[in-house]
């Protein structure tokens, strides 16, 4: 059964400026691992923000569990945030707070405002922060600040903080190209164990065609706001590689 | 490029050209140097020769004995000023807190990333800002004292409003310069507008806001200190008295108290502010 449908989506950054998707279709299943590729400046950001609305659609329909996420007035689309997490290339933790506090920003969704200002989070999230934060390899960290972290360890604080929301589905937008090639490795395989251990499809915008073949079942090729490719990893060749990376070559 | 076809080519510039234009360069110059001098010399004599009581002042001997009447100090005075210098410190204190709480409706709406709405409230924000800085705490005492009469209150006022312009200008500025992307991260999780403030823009400028407080804590103290000349309280009004009564002693015991006041605040600031960076 697919868990998001995406139709026709649109979205350009100014009324004047160009059209950055021009139209984007496709559907994500409960156990997919979507990966998302494309040149740099086909879109392939905006099209992932464009699933939770951190970048609004022009046109389109998205539907998430039934719900069309586009017509969502502001307080339903705080609700439908809550299920969907997502992780950042350049890992957007704050810096000047402790891994703990990062990994419960996660549940702000679900926490009242008197709460939040005294950051006094209930018992059971901590707990459940706890165990993330064990599972993700970084138990021993969670004193620290998050600029004391490294790189790797860095982006393990926010697959933490995304699987914190209890999301149902994931969007991944370049979550290893601030990392080395080893820890890329290393990150990709933890996403995606995380993601069959919870069963949370993923949306995995990358750069990396070589990590996408490996960890993902499914590939969209983009080319300036066009769909050029759909279909699952096995059906991918070089040729239609090259076709969708021609912009670069010309 | 699409250049309109007359300026295709480099225009010609001859040896002849380029001596003209220096000589009409130094010519230019020569016309702003010859009116600078004549303002300054117009300015001296209205201000100086023209608006001095020549005759009151006298002698250079004379001159010297009056400034010597400002060395000595009148240690009787000391035990007096205890309580004005703590007032003059409780004045900068509460004025800057006041200030602060000021502060933050002004830095919301005067920081252009954040302002709720921007052709509004924006100019509003920065027009606060620019207000507070260009009138003088003294000017800003005297309508204070006006309003609410004599004492430290009028001062607190004071102190406060003219706070508001340094610390909203550059907490406003700090907002302005701040990584977006954990506050993507934060509306990510479905958090509210207050909570993306509190998690995504509070700790990134907090050391900041925090040091800037501070260092206007520190000025405050010396602007405190000299409220009293117009019947705001503190170290002020004890100078005032003791110029008005000719104690010129006490004058210069005030004068050690304030400095010691300042040394106070400065030693102060610079502990507390290294602490928070």
């Amino acid at each position: 059964m697919a868990v998001l449908v995406v139709r026709d989506l649109k979205a350009r950054y100014s009324a004047k400026g160009p059209e950055v998707l021009k139209g984007i279709s496709f559907e994500v299943s409960e156990d997919d691992f979507f990966a998302i590729i494309g040149p740099s400046g086909a879109g392939k950001s905006t099209l992932v923000r464009c699933i939770n609305r951190l970048v609004e659609p022009t046109a389109g329909e998205i539907h998430f569990n039934g719900q069309e996420i586009t017509k969502l007035g502001r307080k339903q689309l705080r609700v439908l945030r809550r299920d969907i997490g997502m992780i950042f290339q350049e890992f957007n933790l704050v810096n000047r707070m402790s891994v703990m506090d990062n990994v419960l920003s996660g549940r702000l969704g679900y926490t009242g405002n008197l709460r939040t200002l005294f950051r006094a989070f209930p018992r059971r999230d901590i707990d459940h922060a706890l165990q993330l934060l064990d599972r993700v390899g970084i138990a021993d960290q969670v004193d620290k600040r998050a600029d004391e972290l490294s790189g790797g360890q860095r982006q393990r604080v926010g697959i933490a903080r995304a699987l914190m929301q209890g999301p149902k589905l994931l969007l991944l937008d370049e979550p290893t190209s601030s990392l080395d090639p080893k820890i890329s490795r290393e990150i990709m395989r933890l996403i995606k164990e995380m993601a069959s251990e919870f069963k949370v499809p993923c949306l995995c915008n990358i750069h990396n065609v070589q990590l996408a073949m490996e960890f993902c079942n499914k590939i969209i090729g983009l080319q300036d706001g066009i769909k050029m490719f759909d279909g699952p990893t096995e059906s991918m060749n070089e040729d239609k590689l090259n076709k969708i990376y021609a912009m670069e070559v010309l | 490029m699409n250049r309109p076809q007359g300026q295709s080519h480099r225009p010609e510039i001859t040896y002849e050209q380029i001596l003209q234009l220096r000589h009409r360069n130094w010519l230019v110059r020569s016309v702003i140097y010859v009116l600078m001098t004549a303002m300054m010399l117009w300015s001296v004599q209205v201000t100086i020769i023209s608006d001095t009581d020549w005759e009151r002042m006298g002698s250079i001997g004379k001159v010297m004995s009056s400034a010597a009447r400002f060395v000595g100090i009148d240690w009787a005075l000391f035990p007096n000023l205890i309580e004005p210098a703590i007032e003059t410190f409780m004045i900068a204190c509460l004025g800057t807190l006041l200030g602060v709480l000021i502060c933050i409706p002004a830095t919301w709406f005067g920081a252009h990333n954040i302002t709720p709405f921007k052709p509004v409230t924006y100019p509003i924000g920065r027009l606060l800002m620019t207000l507070s800085r260009s009138i003088h705490e003294i000017v800003w005492a005297l309508f204070f004292v006006a309003a609410v009469g004599l004492g430290a209150l009028p001062g607190i006022f004071a102190i406060a409003m003219r706070s508001v312009g340094f610390i909203a200008k550059m907490s406003a500025e700090a907002i302005e310069d701040i990584d977006v992307g954990p506050i993507e991260a934060i509306r990510a999780t479905g958090a509210n507008g207050f909570q993306v403030v509190l998690y995504g823009i509070v700790p990134q400028v907090l050391p900041q806001v925090l040091s800037v407080i501070i260092f206007e804590w520190e000025i405050n103290i010396r602007r405190s200190a000299i409220l009293g000349f117009v019947g705001a309280g503190g170290l002020g009004l004890v100078f005032f008295r003791q110029m008005n009564t000719f104690n010129y002693h006490g004058v210069t015991s005030v004068i050690i108290a304030i400095l010691g006041i300042i040394l106070v605040g400065e030693v102060v600031s610079y502990f507390t502010r290294k602490s928070v960076i």
